[in-house]
């Protein structure tokens, strides 16, 4: 009972002491708020900007003058025709042109009429994004073009049109819209993990790594309190500052949703209070260890600054690791649920993409967390007493 | 009432760094030992004022440090009202205030909060760690400084803080290491007072071990010194039975002639080694 009240001294002072150190706690909150609606806006006006291209159907070309027939084709086809700049390839080259240009030969209708196979170029830049996720419908479109011809003077000649294509290609997509949203949001579980770090960062070094350089941590542990005691109420403080973040940054998803500019990624992008809570399961533990891991590194540090720089490799591994899960075109591994960081991630792409996990899958991660957290807790409290005294 | 006997502790250095690419070695140097304490030994009785005083690194933080638990001795023991500090440190810490030679504050607490803070973790409740921070800061003199937050406090205001603190759950016996250090004279003087105070039956007959390396602050307050030196307790006594023991009239005189015995010794027998 003694210890436990001490436990909660320990936990309401340091939890006082990181909510007045005002200027950081606001720089953290505010970006791990603004994150979530952020990096929605900037997906968004990507996507939408892509869906405008869609649907303007314009094509751009040089010299569409020698070409009346392609021009009757592409009229036919709805696309409204634009003469190409004079300095097309520039623009290209500096992203001002977002279409890719056909180029048409001046000889083009003459030699068609020769059945001599005129070459019209597809002018891209696969430097310039925009202009090469054009080109692919403008090829198909030249590609119709070309086959409408050559199926015209085939029927002229009496030949059977199955000829031409021996064999039918069909497209299906076994993905849902949801998974096809994933290959856009799949970043946002990254994210969500970086805030809960950061958050938690500042406290986990304030408490350890900070107290020795203030030197209070020797009149600290004169007091007859047991060091798990304090260690314990200091990492309840720090972990719940991690928290803290972890359930801000996933909430500000559910507004950001209401700024989606693109109605095809509002509808794939499915984040409701359900993906919330589940992202939160997975989350909440992490926060706690990872506080833990950090505390457990900034102890042996004389100085804060010190403590940053120690702090980094935890930093480093923590946002490395979910690349694992990005780069491995295998699919999922078991082992990737015990690897803290990869663990996470795996199971939040997985809440995104609509994808079912049973509680083995989220019990593997949490007794991953415990054990780190408590070898991490136990680590410093043994630490402690020698921390105090170099 | 402290008593301790036979005080060792000793540390290993960090080793000297050999020069250029040798010092590059993977092999690891054969560590060295320092020792900081070899054999200190003194009772500190209730009702008095025990100075121990002894030049720089003489081993009085350390001594200090190990009767607050914070390092384990290697040899000798340790007991404070009879409560042997390494078997039972949590007791013996209970009935001990101590001002160490680190007294960083919260800065973001206000010093009221600070004090609160370790009576809370002595065991008291709020009211009491309360009603004794401001009681502490009336006998201080900083009952103005008490809502304030630490950021920003002079040298004194902290150290009268950090006294504060130390002193929270009214311990019957009160450790200061250099507590003068920084400050001027007349926070010196205030805190002299407020030493003197304690010491009385009315301010609770404290049993006050102040550690220094000024004879000025042992002359004007200690009932009697303990001169450490080189890690040993070196000698015992009255300021004028320590006088008496070296033939000097001057206290500084007598204090240099049994602090550095040995350095003396060794001057004399070959003095061209000296120079």
């Amino acid at each position: 009972m003694k210890s436990t009240s001490a436990v909660l001294t320990v936990f309401r002072k340091e939890i006082i002491d990181a909510l007045r150190d005002r200027r950081t706690l606001l720089t953290v909150l505010v970006s791990s708020v603004l994150l979530g609606p952020l990096v929605l806006v900037a997906i968004s006006a990507l996507v939408a900007s892509l869906e405008s291209r869609a649907e303007a159907r314009q094509v751009v070309v040089a010299g569409i003058e020698h070409a009346p027939s392609l021009k009757n084709w592409f009229e036919r086809q709805t696309y409204t025709v634009k003469a190409a700049p004079a300095d097309y390839e520039k623009q290209l080259r500096n992203a001002k042109l977002t279409d890719p240009v056909v180029v048409v030969p001046a000889d083009f209708e003459a030699a068609l009429q020769r059945g001599e196979s005129p070459t019209v170029e597809l002018v891209s830049d696969s430097a310039n994004q925009r202009s090469q996720a054009g080109a692919g419908p403008i090829a198909r479109l030249l590609g119709g073009f070309s086959r409408e011809r050559a199926t015209l003077n085939l029927a002229l000649r009496g030949i059977s049109l199955e000829l031409l294509e021996p064999m039918q290609v069909e497209d299906r997509d076994l993905a849902s819209t949801q998974t096809r949203a994933t290959q856009i949001t799949g970043m946002l579980p990254y994210f969500v993990m970086m805030a809960v770090l950061y958050g938690a960062l500042n406290a986990a070094l304030d408490t350890t790594a900070g107290e020795r350089e203030r030197g209070s941590l020797e009149p600290l542990l004169m007091n007859p309190s047991e060091r798990w005691v304090l260690v314990v109420g200091k990492w309840g403080a720090v972990a719940s500052v991690g928290m803290l973040i972890a359930v801000l940054s996933c909430l500000s998803f559910l507004p950001g949703q209401w700024v989606l500019r693109s109605d095809t990624l509002a509808a794939m992008f499915q984040y409701g209070p359900r993906e919330a809570a589940l992202f939160l399961v997975v989350l909440l533990p992490f926060a706690a260890a990872v506080s833990a891991l950090l505390m457990a590194v900034a102890i042996r540090c004389k100085s804060f600054k010190e403590a940053q720089a120690s702090s980094t490799v935890v930093m480093l591994a923590a946002s490395l690791l979910p690349l694992v899960n990005v780069f491995s075109l295998g699919g999922d591994s078991p082992w990737h649920l015990w690897v803290p960081a990869l663990a996470q991630n795996v199971l939040m792409t997985r809440v995104l993409k609509g994808e079912a996990f049973d509680t083995a899958q989220v019990l593997v991660p949490l007794g991953v967390c415990v054990l780190l957290a408590s070898v991490c807790v136990w680590f410093v409290a043994r630490t402690l007493r020698s921390a105090a005294v170099r | 009432m402290i008593s301790i006997r036979h005080l060792a502790k000793q540390f290993a250095a960090p080793s000297t760094k050999r020069k250029g690419l040798a010092g590059v070695s993977l092999k690891r140097p054969p560590a060295r030992f320092v020792q900081a304490v070899k054999d200190v030994s003194f009772d500190a009785p209730d009702g008095h004022i025990t100075g121990l005083l002894g030049p720089n690194g003489a081993g009085k933080t350390t001594t200090l440090r190990m009767l607050a638990g914070l390092i384990t001795p290697d040899a000798g023991s340790m007991a404070v009202d009879a409560i042997d500090v390494a078997s039972r440190p949590r007791e013996a810490l209970a009935r001990m205030g101590v001002l160490s030679d680190s007294r960083g504050l919260y800065p973001r607490l206000s010093a009221r909060e600070n004090i609160v803070y370790f009576g809370r973790l002595q065991g008291m409740s709020a009211d009491a760690a309360n009603a004794r921070a401001e009681n502490l800061a009336q006998m201080l003199e900083m009952t103005a400084l008490l809502d304030r937050r630490t950021d920003g406090f002079s040298q004194g205001e902290r150290m009268k803080t950090a006294l504060a603190r130390a002193l929270v759950h009214d311990p019957a016996n009160i450790i200061l290491d250099e507590p003068t250090n920084g400050l001027d004279v007349l926070a010196t003087r205030a805190l002299r007072e407020s030493l003197r105070w304690l010491r009385t039956p009315a301010g609770g007959s404290k049993c006050i071990v102040f550690s220094t390396h000024i004879m000025q602050e042992v002359e004007r307050l200690c009932d009697s010194v303990v001169v450490v030196a080189h890690g040993r307790t070196v000698a015992t006594g009255t300021v004028p039975s320590l006088l008496a023991q070296t033939g000097e009239s001057d206290f500084e005189e007598a204090f240099v002639k049994l602090a550095f015995a040995e350095e003396i010794q060794a001057h004399e027998a070959a003095p061209e080694l000296m120079r």
